[in-house]
């Protein structure tokens, strides 16, 4: 089977080389939706901005640093608080938000002195913070403001703070995706090996690209302590600028989002040799064959087989209470990219649901490859999805339940098909063995909530009334 | 020339990995051949009853993939512990192969051969 062009796509015929239904006996030898491409004039695209990825993705979660955002305040407005990545020092991140607010005369007679006096105002109200991220926007990068010599000049006259630059206005990109890049690139080069850590075991490691989604870090760091293994730095999740500083000392390089986050393992490994072990850590096939391979390459394997088997025995009979349960059910995924490839399998071999659709908003090729390996045959595959191809979509394949944003969860909640939240979670974490257990129960409720199907009964007529009327 | 029986067998293994293990997607052509060469030869030397080594980084690296890899194999496919060693390092020469086909030389992956990361 080709490429798919949809009925709704009839007037932007290029979308079809974004949509893939994958056939038994194909593989991306034949077909790879094209991705990380520019979107196409006439589809409403679900992306977020380039500074969008830098900041919300991954500067924001950081527990010790302000995160100065120059530019109008509605950039700083779409970046914050629609994640939800706690820290263990009260959730500074979250409280507060930090932005230049430029208006019309700064725009005219240029930020930098704007930029400047803002950076001291927030040091000078937050004594006990000293680190801070400066972002560029669009209306700042394109009036040409220089924020790393500002950045520098602050630096001088206060010599206890530390600044780190990020120059990627919403437009550098084509999605999100290109803001991890800069940003990724930008740190190695500039911070990395600047500061040294305090080792406290012989096995170290740092763990990429996971960003304590309702907790996902703190959980997983009760296996590595278990282990005895210490994270020099957390990309991000709950982690500090400093300790990402001292990235360069660790022996292994864990990677969890290898599309936010691959870039800066990768030179970790170019410029100092760290290895790169990609893992998987949504499923327990996957949690446990993590683990096994850190232990391997650690050589503490009987540490690893010991927390599985503890783990197991705490969790796993709720996991097949709930298996039992959602059997057959069928799920769509429309995330960002990588939790398309995590779960297709871990939800299919875990909990026997099979997932039908899958869409990426930012991707790439690469993404593609791995879930186009790992997903079923008549499941459908798609580049940044819009609206009404995902009506459509819906209606070919019916899922019992959507994992996706709370803006496309709102929207086919209208369709009364049930949505749980695949970015920022319902109730998780969901990572590792009692995080899939939350995933599980999550999935459950939603599917087996009668609400829905009741909500789809007009009460004032005999008949039910259809629920596409909903999409009309 | 390999024996349709040892492709069979080959093709078994390709459709695990291709399944299982994210190492074959890493970023650029040369990761993805170092990981392929790397790993699929420590399992050789595990399923042949020797030790690869695990001196380096990179070493241990590929063997904490290798011995979960080889561990599942021999799980699913039980046939694996009745090859002798030459069957063995052809079977996994012709996976090799099959590997470098679909993640290199047959890519659609158009930032495979990007210079930076
Ligand atoms: S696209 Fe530009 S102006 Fe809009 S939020 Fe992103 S950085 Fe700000």
């Amino acid at each position: 089977m080709p490429m798919v062009l949809l009925e709704c796509d009839k007037d932007i015929p290029e979308r079809e080389k974004h949509i893939y239904l994958k056939v038994d006996g194909e593989d991306t030898r034949d077909f790879l939706p094209v991705s990380n491409a520019q979107t196409i004039p006439g589809t409403l695209s679900e992306r977020g901005c380039a500074f969008c990825g830098a900041k919300l993705v991954i500067g924001g979660v950081l527990k010790d640093t302000i995160q100065m955002i120059h530019g109008p305040i509605g950039c700083a407005y779409d970046t914050w608080h629609t994640k939800r990545y706690p820290t263990d020092n009260g959730h500074f991140n979250m409280k507060y938000v930090w932005s230049t607010d430029m208006k019309e005369s700064h725009i005219v007679f240029g930020g930098e002195k704007r930029l400047e006096k803002s950076i001291n105002e927030a040091f000078d109200e937050m004594p006990e913070i000293k680190r801070m991220f400066v972002y560029t926007t669009c209306p700042t990068a394109l009036i040409g403001d220089d924020i790393k010599a500002v950045a520098k000049k602050i630096m001088q006259e206060r010599p206890d703070v530390d600044i780190f630059t990020v120059e990627c206005p919403g437009f550098a990109g084509v999605s999100q995706s290109k803001g991890h890049h800069v940003l990724n690139i930008g740190w190695i080069n500039e911070k990395v090996g600047t500061l040294e850590p305090t080792i406290t075991s012989e096995f170290t490691m740092n763990f990429i690209g996971d960003f304590n989604i309702q907790g996902d870090t703190q959980l997983l760091n009760q296996y590595w302590d278990k282990l005895g293994i210490q994270v020099i730095a957390h990309f991000t999740g709950n982690g500090t600028y400093d300790d990402l500083r001292c990235m360069h000392r660790a022996q292994l390089n864990v990677v969890n989002c290898a599309r936010s986050s691959g870039y800066i393992a990768n030179e970790l490994k170019k410029q100092y040799g760290i290895p790169r072990l990609d893992i998987d850590s949504w499923g327990f096939s996957y949690m446990e064959e993590a683990i096994r391979k850190i232990c391997a390459f650690f050589g503490i394997e009987d540490r690893g087989e010991k927390l599985i088997a503890e783990e197991n025995a705490k969790w796993k009979g709720k996991l097949d209470w709930y298996k039992e349960r959602l059997k057959g059910s069928k799920m769509a995924i429309w995330t960002g990219g990588p939790r398309l490839w995590h779960w297709t399998k871990s939800v299919e071999d875990d909990l026997g649901v099979q997932v039908v659709a899958m869409s990426s908003k930012f991707g790439h090729q690469e993404d593609f490859e791995k879930v186009i390996a790992r997903g079923q045959a008549g499941t459908y595959y798609i580049d940044d999805g819009n609206e009404l191809e995902f009506f459509e979509i819906i209606d070919r394949v019916r899922p019992d339940v959507i994992f996706t944003g709370p803006r496309v969860g709102e929207l086919v909640k209208k369709l009364h098909i049930p949505y749980v939240n695949g970015h920022g979670y319902h109730n998780g974490p969901y990572m590792g063995f009692e995080g899939f257990v939350n995933l599980a129960r999550d999935m459950y409720n939603a599917v087996h909530n009668p609400l829905l199907k009741l909500a789809a009964t007009d009460i004032r007529v005999k008949e039910v009334v259809a629920y596409r009327e909903a999409a009309e | 020339m390999t024996s349709p029986a040892h492709n069979t067998k080959a093709d078994q293994l390709f459709s695990y990995v291709q399944e299982r293990c994210l190492w074959q997607f890493f970023s650029r052509t040369w990761d993805r051949k170092e990981n392929i060469e790397g790993i699929v030869n420590a399992a050789g030397e595990l399923l042949t009853g020797k030790q690869p080594p695990r001196h380096t980084p990179m070493e241990k690296l590929f063997y904490a993939d290798a011995v979960i890899m080889v561990a599942d194999f021999r799980q699913r496919f039980p046939w694996i512990e009745s090859e002798n060693p030459s069957h063995i390092h052809e079977i996994l020469g012709v996976l090799k192969e099959k590997l470098v086909d679909i993640s290199i030389t047959n890519s659609k992956n158009h930032e495979l051969s990007h210079s930076l990361y």
